[in-house]
């Protein structure tokens, strides 16, 4: 079944600050949730994992703040339409995405299948815009998502073969107690 | 008097946002676990009801899920094992203005504090209870709990469990349960969606989430699977208010992985506490002297 990510969003109805509140949202969601996959694995010794979700967190931060400077400066003072409790995973990783002692391989597939979900949902977005200004940004938002997966395979081909932590490694098989 | 509770009135949508409800302590669930879902669905449910962190109180027993309390900034009481229910009555009665979750596994609830959800019911005090439902006592190592399907090897059935299930759905139908639902974290809008009409729902709310266990479950039983199987009951032409229709469909748990409302009551009865309030006012009227408490309890 096909799960909507946005509930209850008319993007008919979009204005280009709602877009923007939007976009800043999905950003948003995206940081905090690689920020608690780092710190879940961090609390369960899968430090390389969690590294690399900590720097996706703050390559999300910066995209965040970069939609927030051009919010603030078209909008000044303008308080945010948006409301986090209908965004789901738009750009973030599903929460079920990790696992103790995942790869690093696993991660950046992880990273790299959440930058296509991104792609798909603005793509799906763009032909129910109306406002032209809303579709220019939605339309970046989807260009920039194309960027993001090039920087993540580029990143798997650069680690490619590099020792990794294992899950199957650490199987430990239930036993009658 | 009003008899009946009030339904939580939405405030300014945007006034708290989900970050609101989240504590400082750091969940130690497996990475991975169907929990991290519930607790997203909850923060954002408690953000589009819009009441503040002091005017919940969230209790639980022990077990995986049980730990829910204390990753809110709400009031929070991770209590004794099984015994959840008895403690959030005795919130809910000694505080009625404070909205009362109660979350905890299907062990905590079905087994161990199995004798307690029916008299919640049947009192209908105005709680929302939230189980996650993953099949197993997952805290313990992965030991058989009472909704196990038949067959399930753990630790404690290695040659695979003779017994049958308990239904938790048909269990709390049964009872007279006036908001009966089911959800999965593999439908993260509808479950918040679920949580949410659970929380304003005046009277005794269940909502049995199906949430993995990435550990110990099996395959079949995580989000992957759940994401194939699910079927919203909306979808299905379901009327929420036809209680013969639900307990139908609630037969088919186990088998067939049904998601939304299964019965919502469309005249909800007045709440305990509610009569509790009625009465109280009620020979507030009438007060006897100190020393003649007694008689009313003699007879004449």
């Amino acid at each position: 079944m096909d799960v909507t990510p946005t509930q209850g969003i008319d993007f008919t109805r979009l204005t280009l600050r709602d877009g923007l509140d939007l976009a800043i949202s999905i950003e948003e969601e995206a940081r905090d949730r690689y920020q608690d996959f780092a710190e879940q694995l961090t609390l369960h010794h899968t430090v390389d994992a969690a590294n690399f979700f900590a720097r996706m967190a703050r390559v999300e931060e910066i995209h965040r703040s970069r939609l927030a400077e051009r919010r603030q400066a078209l909008f000044p003072g303008e308080i945010s339409s948006a409301i986090r409790a209908k965004v789901f995973d738009v750009e973030a990783p599903e929460f079920d995405q990790v696992r103790v002692f995942m790869s690093v391989e696993q991660a950046l597939k992880t990273a790299l299948a959440a930058e296509e979900k991104a792609y798909d949902f603005f793509a799906r977005a763009i032909p129910q815009l109306q406002n032209a200004e809303v579709r220019a940004l939605f339309t970046e938002l989807r260009d920039e998502e194309v960027e993001h997966q090039a920087l993540v395979k580029q990143e798997m081909a650069r680690t490619s073969g590099e020792p990794s932590a294992n899950a199957e490694a650490y199987g430990d098989d239930p036993v009658a107690q | 008097m009003e008899l009946q509770a009030k339904p939580v009135q939405p405030q300014t949508p945007a006034a708290l946002q989900p970050k609101d409800y989240k504590s400082d302590l750091k969940p130690i669930w497996c990475p991975g676990c169907g929990d991290f879902g519930v607790l997203q669905a909850l923060y954002r449910a408690l953000s589009a009801i819009g009441r503040q962190p002091h005017e919940i109180a969230f209790i639980s027993g022990i077990g995986c899920s049980s730990r829910i309390p204390g990753y809110t900034t709400a009031y929070g009481f991770n209590s004794v094992h099984g015994r959840a229910l008895p403690i959030a009555q005795g919130v809910k009665l000694a505080s009625p203005e404070l909205l009362v979750v109660v979350a905890g596994g299907d062990g905590d609830g079905f087994s161990i504090g199995g004798g307690h959800v029916a008299h919640a019911i049947r009192r209908n005090i105005d709680l929302t209870y939230l189980v996650m439902d993953n099949q197993v006592y997952g805290l313990t190592k992965g030991q058989l709990s009472p909704t196990a399907p038949k067959g399930l090897h753990t630790v404690t059935s290695p040659f695979g469990s003779l017994e049958e299930p308990i239904n938790p759905l048909l269990y709390v139908l049964a009872y007279g349960a006036g908001f009966v639902a089911q959800a999965t974290p593999a439908d993260m809008p509808g479950m918040a969606a679920l949580v949410e009409e659970a929380l304003r729902y005046p009277g005794f709310a269940f909502v049995n989430i199906q949430s993995p266990c990435v550990t110990f479950g099996e395959e079949e039983q995580q989000l992957r699977a759940h994401k194939a199987k699910m079927k919203p009951l909306a979808s299905l032409g379901h009327d929420s208010s036809n209680q013969l229709a639900a307990l139908d469909l609630a037969r088919a748990y186990g088998k067939e992985l049904y998601t939304g409302v299964f019965y919502r009551n469309p005249a909800p009865p007045p709440t305990y506490d509610a009569l509790v309030r009625l009465r109280q006012a009620e020979l507030a009227k009438t007060r006897q002297p100190r020393e003649r408490v007694l008689d009313a309890y003699l007879q004449k």
